[in-house]
């Protein structure tokens, strides 16, 4: 394992370090008994997550986010999955435009997306609705979710599909008892991404909420447009803890490396 | 009439024809291979047979109906994958199940029949198993019991020893064809590997370029092959130019490096032919009976065998001598070598020498 040499050891560790010290320090934040933003905390108290329980606002938010982070991320997986079967294993011209139509979310600014949404939804009828904000992150989180399905789907052995046809399998047979499970752990890890990524959006979601469908971050990010008191320091921490949590699950059951760099040869 | 028709069947890609103008037929209950050069067009001829590619020409029958309109899922056929094609997120057991579950066979003769034809193949005993805990020999024999649960009409084998080391390629060969005789399938087997070919099969078709070459048994197309493809891919060969002077029904006269011989008869017009002779029907002689006098140049020691390679005027020809327990001629030595006339085979010649 140690062929890097010493310098880009250094550079790892300080990288990790980086990538690391906020968590930290929101972590210590939170953890302050003051009714101010300090760190290191000049002692530990969970007060400001007794705050978080006495603030019916932000546990309101977080139902919504979860719920919509839940919702988007199965409706994408739901678009996902047949499009990377077309993209992976089509044999038709515009395939090549397909994947870079569903990938262009990527690559448009978060700011200009928010404002077509918001005059898109607008045209609908659907601003602020619960189906609006579901029906834009479904947009945005589709490209998480088709990168890893097509990773698992360039990977699949065609001639497997054969054998099952060759076995008398119709093509709904094929896909649901042979290709889908197949592929179902890249479909998952896509799933769990899409959901990460719905559940901390703000930056387009911040255009399209009304008060009764305030997410998580958009609910934190007003709070501290008003206050500055470490009760953002605590959701924080639960939220990351949340993602920890997650991201631990989903590589027990699938192996987090094989989901994220691809299938590991053995 | 014959179980397996294949008349006139052509596949072009683009320009070149994978398979041309293929006629061949395959008895009931027997086992026969498709044995040519990579690249010739055996995986395509099976894929057409399976169903899974369109015949650009000609037509495929199975016991008298034609399948050209029956798509490949109703066919009914078994087959076994060059990869094996397994189905790794199930066990052993639900491999084999599989075709059973898609005929609605119900549940407990669904049970009974991959338990029969796991026990066919010797792995009764690992039918919980996954594929990835399988080494290659077993993966094969997974394959092989999914496909012949089934219970079909005929088995289509691609390379399937091709991914088995030496040993167990051997030992498979000899197991392939005691389950291919006691399910009584019908089998056609596609092979690059002539020994393989010559060792299970009970007839041989030899392909090249997309064309049939030889259909015959294994003995014979070993023993008399009808065109220089099929004498050098089967075996080793030593194959040359020679002048056919006169051909009658008994016998044929030659002239071999101007020397005037007498070979067997053959369905050639006079002219310029091509000679094939079999290195170890090759003999050394005394001066006086020799066909043609060489230098050797090289001289491999086999235990059971010499193996000579020696120059002569008709080219480099190799020479396979039993070792008799005695001195063998030396690298360096002049020897005269001949050959019994009934040993050479008559072949028209071919556009590129071998
Ligand atoms: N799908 C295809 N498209 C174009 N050419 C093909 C295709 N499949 C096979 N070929 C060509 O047809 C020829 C025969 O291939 P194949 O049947 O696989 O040979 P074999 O199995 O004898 O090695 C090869 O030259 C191959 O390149
Ligand atoms: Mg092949």
């Amino acid at each position: 394992m140690n062929q890097n040499g010493r310098f880009s050891q250094v550079f790892n560790i300080l990288f990790c370090a980086f990538m690391l010290a906020p968590i930290v320090v929101v972590m210590g934040v939170s953890l302050t008994p003051e009714g101010f933003l300090e760190f290191p905390p000049s002692g530990i108290s969970l007060r400001w997550y007794q705050a978080i329980l006495d603030n019916s606002d932000f546990i309101e938010a977080a139902w919504i986010s979860l719920k919509l982070g839940i919702v988007a991320a199965t409706v994408a997986s739901v678009l996902a999955v047949p499009a990377a079967l077309a993209i992976g294993q089509g044999k038709f011209k515009g395939r090549e435009a397909l994947q870079a139509l569903f990938l262009s979310p990527l690559m448009v600014p978060t700011v200009v997306l928010g404002i077509a949404f918001l005059r898109f939804l607008s045209l609908f009828g659907l601003n602020g609705t619960f189906t609006g904000l579901v029906l834009c992150h479904a947009i945005i989180i589709t490209p998480f979710i088709l990168r890893l399905v097509l990773a698992a789907v360039v990977g699949l052995d065609r001639t497997v599909d054969r054998a099952a046809e060759s076995l008398g399998a119709s093509n709904w047979t094929i896909f649901r008892r042979i290709t889908l499970p197949s592929i179902l752990p890249g479909v998952i890890g896509g799933w769990v991404l899409a959901f990460i990524t719905s559940f901390d959006e703000l930056t387009v979601t911040v255009f399209i909420v009304n008060p009764a469908t305030t997410t998580l971050p958009v609910r934190m990010f007003s709070h501290i447009t008003q206050t500055t008191d470490p009760l953002v320091a605590s959701v924080s921490a639960l939220t990351v803890i949340f993602t920890i949590i997650l991201m631990v699950a989903v590589d027990r059951m699938y192996g987090l490396d094989r989901l994220l760099i691809g299938e590991g040869k053995k | 009439m014959a179980f397996l028709e294949a008349h006139g069947l052509t596949k072009t890609y683009g320009e070149t024809n994978a398979v041309d103008n293929l006629t061949f037929t395959v008895e009931k209950g027997s086992f026969v291979s498709l044995l040519g050069p990579s690249g010739c067009g055996k995986t395509t001829t099976l894929q057409m047979i399976a169903g899974f590619e369109d015949p650009t020409m000609g037509k495929i029958k199975l016991a008298g109906r034609d399948l050209s309109a029956i798509p490949a899922r109703d066919r009914g056929l078994g087959i076994v994958f060059q990869s094996y094609a397994l189905f790794m997120h199930m066990t052993v057991a639900e491999n084999v199940a599989f075709g059973l579950e898609m005929r609605n066979v119900d549940k407990a003769e669904r049970k009974r029949r991959v338990a029969d034809a796991l026990e066919l193949v010797h792995l009764g005993h690992l039918a919980n198993r996954y594929p990835r805990a399988m080494s290659g020999g077993q993966r094969q024999r997974v394959a092989l019991a999914r496909a012949l649960v089934i219970e079909p009409e005929l088995l289509l084998l691609d390379e399937p020893l091709s991914n088995l080391d030496a040993k167990l390629r051997e030992e498979m060969q000899l197991e392939l064809r005691r389950i291919q005789r006691e399910a009584g399938v019908t089998t056609l087997m596609v092979t690059h590997d002539q020994s393989e070919a010559l060792a299970m099969s009970d007839r041989v078709l030899v392909m090249e370029k997309g064309r049939l070459q030889q259909e015959d048994s294994p003995f014979e197309v070993y023993e008399r092959p009808r065109t220089s493809f099929v004498s050098t891919f089967l075996g080793k060969s030593n194959n040359f130019e020679a002048e056919l002077k006169s051909v009658t029904p008994t016998a044929s006269q030659l002239l071999i490096a101007g020397r005037g011989l007498t070979g067997p008869s053959v369905n050639l017009k006079p002219g310029t032919v091509e000679v094939a002779v079999r290195p170890e029907r090759i003999e050394i002689v005394d001066a006086a009976d020799a066909v043609i006098t060489g230098t050797v140049r090289e001289r491999i020691f086999l235990g059971a065998q010499w193996m000579m390679n020696v120059a002569t005027p008709l080219g480099d020809m190799l020479v396979i001598r039993r070792n008799a327990g005695r001195r063998e001629a030396e690298i360096g030595d002049t020897v005269h070598l001949s050959w019994a006339p009934e040993h050479m085979r008559i072949l028209p010649l071919n556009e590129v020498a071998a």
